[in-house]
């Protein structure tokens, strides 16, 4: 009798736990707006059972008809990009990589999507040579195994300088987009990536030269313009201090990327990059993934460099200190 | 409620607390070793609510020895542990923590924190362990 009233118990409780469990996930995911769109990256918009509203609502938009990339009028609302270690398991149009090399991992309400961890499968830790469909230039795929491979320890974002590029979006602090049509510009502000804005020139006004001096900079210059409801970034002008992702993909100064976002419904902003790097790459490649919208959330201060101990102690491959006097 | 529900109740948040995504700021495995697991008791002496990653001091004491070695803990930063629920509140000086984790490579008493255990109750740290392998 009292084992039988144990087992009893005991298929209560689990049964308890997983309907406490998927209760406390479909809460998180109602509360963050964002979780559904988080997995896998969004596509389908389905994750644990839970349906994220947002995902069925259309975009909002400005008084003139712009869809709205950003809050709308008195809600708040940040866009929550996703954790992508990897840009080359996100390539779309250049032979796409098989879904297991994508590497991905559940959103979890907050948009984090692995890019692949650990060595060996393709699309992970295995090197150039496990990701054939990145048009790597010989050095490229040498800068790039030695960094992945060396995990990622020269991270230029590690030392808390900026992403660049698309890795803007693919660095896991909330962003938003605020658009001042009568300003002609589009801001973005970043949480992470040292609290970075990019100011997107809308009046159609040329690229800065590249002899100017601020014509290579961390994050390029951008110039946009509306495709209908599509906001095309076209960016050049970048400095070499920056990786395309944590795996440490590169790129030079020539890089042109042109971005393309679209809002396809409430909860969700599609980011799509076409990189084109003739001083790296054989061709350009295209990356895309869905970034969700955290429908309570708001930026929060994050200031990298204040007591950046990582970089403080880090020593380079003969184990000499990078920060102070060698030994 | 029984108490067993709320157990079950207070497992369940803590399984999906710890779920939470921790932001990421740099290469987890250049600095520390998966394989070389921390797990100690100590007296927090100091408490570096900074970015890019909150540092907490704990003196901790050889059972056997009696000797007191102070570890520096790394956690996540301050957003990330605000959107977990911490407060300045959460730990302070003087505060006996248990800290489960990974330690440095280089042999230093440094260690990056998984879970910090206080009055308690455990609690993610939003360590960059989980998403920087």
């Amino acid at each position: 009798m009292r084992n039988r009233l144990s087992i009893r118990f005991l298929v209560v409780a689990l049964a308890s736990a997983f309907l406490i469990t998927a209760t406390v996930i479909t809460l998180l995911a109602a509360q963050q707006g964002s979780a559904p769109a988080a997995e896998g990256g969004g596509r389908g918009g389905r994750g644990r059972g839970a349906v994220n509203p947002l995902l069925s609502q259309p975009a909002p938009r400005l008084p003139d008809g712009t869809v709205n990339l950003g809050r709308a009028p008195g809600e708040p609302g940040i866009w929550q990009d996703p954790y992508i270690q990897n840009m080359g398991a996100r390539n779309v149009f250049v032979g796409a990589p098989p879904a297991a090399a994508r590497g991905e991992r559940a959103g979890r309400g907050g948009g984090q999507i692995g890019g692949g961890e650990g060595a060996g499968p393709a699309g992970q830790r295995g090197g150039a040579a496990t990701e054939p469909w990145v048009p790597f230039q010989p050095w490229a795929a040498a800068f790039y195994n030695y960094n992945s491979l060396n995990n990622s320890k020269y991270d230029p974002e590690g030392y808390c300088l900026p992403p660049g590029g698309p890795r803007l979006f693919a660095t896991p602090y909330p962003m938003e987009i605020i658009q001042q049509p009568e300003l002609k510009r589009i801001v973005f502000i970043f949480e992470g990536g040292t609290h970075v804005w990019r100011e997107i020139h809308m009046d159609g006004r040329p690229h800065l030269k590249n002899e100017a001096i601020k014509g290579q900079s961390w994050l390029g210059d951008s110039v946009g313009h509306w495709e209908g409801d599509t906001l095309v970034v076209d960016v050049v002008g970048f400095n070499e201090g920056t990786w395309l992702d944590y795996f440490g993909h590169p790129h030079t100064d020539q890089m042109h990327i042109v971005e393309r976002f679209t809002r396809p419904n409430k909860g969700t902003l599609h980011y799509e990059a076409t990189i084109d790097d003739p001083g790296a790459y054989t061709k350009p490649w295209t990356v895309a993934w869905d970034i969700p919208w955290n429908a309570t959330g708001e930026l929060q201060e994050y200031i990298c460099q204040e007591n950046n101990n990582y970089f403080n102690r880090l020593t380079d491959d003969v184990g000499q200190p990078i920060v102070g006097p060698r030994q | 409620m029984t108490a067993r529900v709320q157990t079950i109740l207070l497992a369940a948040i803590v399984l999906i607390a710890s779920a939470i995504p921790v932001l990421a700021h740099h290469s987890f495995a250049a600095e520390f070793d998966s394989s070389k697991a921390i797990d100690f008791s100590g007296v927090v002496t100091k408490v570096e609510w900074m970015n890019p990653h909150v540092y907490f001091y704990v003196d901790v004491k050889d059972p056997q020895t009696g000797k007191v070695t102070n570890w520096g803990c790394e956690m996540g930063s301050p957003n990330g542990l605000t959107r977990q629920g911490w407060t300045r509140n959460t730990m302070k000086i003087g505060m006996v923590i248990r800290v489960e984790g990974a330690a440095a490579k280089d042999g230093s008493n440094v260690a990056n924190a998984r879970n910090v255990t206080v009055d308690g109750k455990k609690l993610g740290a939003a360590s960059s362990e989980a998403t920087n392998p």
